[in-house]
């Protein structure tokens, strides 16, 4: 029989395995740059269904490929080779939240903000808040490890994961942690968040929801050069004060919201640094103090602080609609993500408009600068002749320089197709095979997101399956 | 791998160490690698040895080396602005826990740890009372280089404070009990210290009432609410639950039976796992509420109360550890995690021959 004769017998609902051609299309690419092909896809509905899904696919020697909703920027939902997509949108359910305890469990479908909104009647959120928010699930949010604008205080996805059930290469389920703490043995939990779907299919999730802060403060500081911005970023740090969110926006980007979005903000700021404090009425007036004084220490022209409900509302609507705001600007774009330590933000921001300037190319920026996380973006239009390898070389140059200054290849998107060749310049060899084994141990016959995050030769784990789509006996 | 002169790093045992075993205190990383490679050729168990202060009761092969990080002190890069430390893992929590505190910094590790190592707390997966405040240890591992069981040295991570470049091995260390290898150096995430602390005698009841607390502990004498801010912060959240503030940290001394249990559970049970060590009658007991600990210590050891203690919290989803106990045999884990066939094969790739501490996870991994 056929991968997709067979899907259908354990998948017998509506539309749960595609293989239309203009289906396969649509789960060929994620929301980067890159796209491949796609075999079938599969839309289980429970967690024995992704595990029968799970052999079928083992059984054909076609790779699996695990996919949310599809915001990724890395390529990691995109298939190196025919792949089935298995995608887990269908798993979208919440149920017992647990007020006492500030846990709930979800599908890895569920939307991140749908959860937050779902548990807000409790005084309750869910703290990683990327800027997909709207669209991205939990289960996309698990594979890449994704963080946020509040991740600064908060931590990233994997701080907010107490428990998995996971799927693994050989269709067996397994539960990983659970709602007491330190988990007995080896705690497997956090090497399955960020691993984009190679170390098994996350079908259940136990999340931490975190209490409303009693009093928040929203400031916008204005600059009159970018390195003034980064700067008071780090004089903030330095002060001994941890927001719960420091957002730098430079003037490309700045125009580029305002023309979409009018959120008010100042059009002749060379860079407005975004900064929210939370916590207990007493601290958030001193923090917002420690913020506003080290902005007007580094120069800042403007310090605005939100009176008001709406004004914070339209800060961050104006924050959060950048890339939408890009799109509406430009055919493409691509986003970087690198991580520099915090001390360095204003070296490598030179460095890397200077790196933009050099190429022509149009480059907006707005990121998580309290975690020294760049997102420096290039708006461009592929149709141009050799401009995607124009906008990859400079992309290259810029994370390398990232790298130089003590920094890391992705912080919140993931390696997926579109850094693994760059992994050789951050580990050596032996840190790589390390990596590959331990992949290894979870996914022995390289079923799960083959050709993902390791680079070609780390291991001779990635030599590539052939797909079947014929049926077996003529194999 | 012949040439290793093991006869040239060895040491004393420590007094507590396994008399059997040889003990070596290789001056760097690559000695403590060229070690294992030495012990995984020659399938000598080994019990990698910080400080010796978060063993636990022996369990699984008796070891033939114990492998000291005593020669692995050194402070390797410290950026205050950037609030990360890069240290070695022999280095003891209390000198560098001291050293930060000149900077008004905290690397958030265990608050009564006399005599633990850094890569001890971190292989124990040992947090301190501050995790309801600031997560456990694991989130604050940021980097970490390990001598693995087969003597390969392995860098992961990286020394920024958000990373997802590959597999996030740093956690996985966290809590491996010396199972994958040696930690040789970690880079730790900081957190700054407020500028004002208080401890507050206060009722159980009263726990709900405060916004983000250090630490909310529960002992036989009573209960205190740990709270750190500015201020007026402290001030004004004493003022509302109507308690004294006391200045400072004031944490209650460390347990030290020789019979000790350490339950794990759904953190709203916190308060039914007291009522179930003081009906097994605790002499002691630790409870950290919010969090979901709670440690006791008995006069004498009873397997029979372990088992009760055991069977209701792995009823709840949670577990009885043993943190110490004078009879031999006892079993110090329980029921092992469903992933048991998934960690063996994770320390496989760690330490393909099994000479690390073998037996002594759960499962008898």
């Amino acid at each position: 029989m056929t991968i997709t004769a067979d899907l259908r017998e354990v998948l017998p609902g509506k539309d749960q395995v595609l293989d239309h051609p203009l289906d396969l299309y649509v789960y060929a690419k994620d929301a980067g740059v890159t796209s491949g092909e796609v075999a079938a896809v599969a839309l289980p509905e429970t967690t024995q269904q992704v595990a029968a899904v799970v052999r079928i696919a083992a059984r054909h020697r076609v790779p699996i490929v695990a996919r949310g909703a599809g915001t990724g920027l890395s390529g990691g939902a995109v298939p190196t080779q025919p792949g089935l997509i298995v995608a887990l949108t269908r798993l979208n359910r919440i149920w017992d939240v647990d007020e006492e305890a500030r846990t709930a469990w979800v599908g890895p479908g569920v939307i991140n903000l749908d959860l937050s909104q779902h548990t807000a009647p409790l005084g309750l959120h869910y703290a990683p808040d990327p800027s997909s928010q709207s669209a991205c699930t939990i289960g996309g949010n698990i594979g890449t490890n994704a963080g946020g604008p509040h991740c600064l205080a908060e931590g990233t996805t994997v701080a907010h994961v107490l428990a998995l059930e996971l799927v693994t290469a050989d269709g067996d389920v397994v539960m990983l942690g659970g709602a007491a703490p330190d988990p007995l043995g080896l705690d497997l939990r956090g090497v399955v968040v960020g691993s984009e779907g190679t170390m098994g299919l996350v079908t259940k999730i136990l999340v931490k929801l975190t209490p409303n802060a009693p009093d928040v403060r929203t400031l916008l500081l204005a600059f009159d050069s970018i390195e003034a911005a980064a700067e008071t970023v780090s004089r903030v740090i330095a002060a001994g004060v941890v927001p719960a969110a420091m957002e730098l926006m430079d003037r490309p980007m700045i125009e580029a919201v305002e023309n979409f979005k009018a959120c008010g903000f100042p059009r002749a700021a060379a860079a407005i640094l975004i900064a929210e404090v939370a916590g207990h009425a007493a601290a958030v007036s001193a923090e917002a103090e420690v913020v506003a004084s080290a902005g007007e220490a580094a120069g800042a022209t403007e310090v605005r602080i939100a009176a008001t409900e709406l004004e914070r509302d339209l800060i961050w609507l104006g924050r959060k609609s950048a890339f939408g705001a890009v799109a509406y600007a430009a055919p493409d774009y691509y986003l970087h993500d690198t991580v520099v330590p915090r001390t360095r933000l204003v070296e490598v921001m030179s460095a890397i408009y200077e790196i933009g300037g050099r190429y022509g190319l149009t480059m907006l920026n707005v990121f998580h600068a309290g975690d020294g996380n760049l997102h420096p973006l290039v708006a461009f239009d592929a149709k141009e002749p050799g401009m995607l390898e124009k906008v990859r070389a400079a992309a290259d140059e810029m994370v390398k320089l990232s790298i130089e200054a003590g920094g890391a290849l992705s912080g919140e998107h993931g390696v997926g197709l579109e850094k693994k060749h760059l992994m050789a310049d951050v580990y050596s060899p032996i840190d790589l095979d390390a990596q590959a084994r331990l992949r290894d141990a979870f996914d022995p016959g390289g079923i799960l997101n083959p050709g993902k995050i390791l680079p070609e030769g780390s291991r001779c784990y990635d030599f590539g399956l052939v797909a079947s789509l014929e049926p077996e006996s003529a194999a | 791998m012949t040439a290793v002169t093991i006869e040239d790093w060895q040491v004393t045992p420590p007094p507590a160490a396994p008399p059997e075993a040889i003990a070596v205190a290789p001056p760097d990383l690559e000695s403590i690698a060229r070690v294992l490679e030495w012990a995984s050729n020659e399938g000598r168990p080994v019990l990698p040895w910080g400080g010796g202060t978060h063993l636990g009761p022996p369990a699984g092969d008796a070891p033939e080396v114990v492998l000291l990080t005593s020669g692995l002190t050194d402070i390797v890069d410290w950026q205050p602005d950037d609030l990360t430390l890069v240290v070695q893992a022999g280095a003891l929590i209390s000198d560098v826990e001291a050293m930060l505190a000149d900077r008004n910094q905290s690397a958030v590790l265990p608050e009564q740890a006399p005599g633990s190592t850094i890569g001890g707390a971190i292989a124990a997966g040992a947090s301190g009372y501050r995790r309801l405040r600031y997560g456990p240890t694991r989130e604050r591992i940021l980097e970490t280089v390990v001598a693995t069981g087969d003597g390969r040295v392995v860098k992961a991570g990286a020394r920024v404070v958000k990373n997802v470049t590959g597999y996030d091995i740093p956690r996985l260390l966290c809590g491996s009990l010396g199972s994958l290898g040696v930690i040789g150096q970690v880079c730790l995430k900081l957190w700054p210290v407020a500028e004002s602390a208080a401890s507050l005698a206060v009722d159980v009841a009263t726990f709900d009432e405060l916004y983000r607390p250090l630490a909310l502990l529960e002992t036989e004498t009573g209960a205190t609410a740990y709270l750190s801010g500015t201020a007026d912060e402290v001030a004004g959240q004493a003022k509302a639950v109507g308690a004294q503030a006391l200045p400072g940290l004031r944490w209650p001394a460390p347990l030290s039976h020789d019979s000790r249990i350490e339950l794990r559970i759904p953190p709203p049970l916190v308060a039914a796992a007291v009522e179930h060590v003081r009906r097994s009658e605790a002499e002691a007991f630790r409870a950290q509420h919010g969090v979901g600990i709670v440690e006791a210590g008995f006069a004498s050891w009873s397997t029979e109360r372990l088992d009760e203690l055991r069977a209701w919290a792995e009823r709840h989803g949670g577990a009885a550890v043993v943190l110490a106990t004078p009879v031999a045999g006892v079993d110090r884990w329980g029921t092992a995690p469903g992933s048991v066939d998934l960690q063996r094969r994770v320390k496989a790739a760690f330490d393909p021959r099994g000479v690390m501490v073998p037996g002594r996870l759960p499962g008898g991994i």
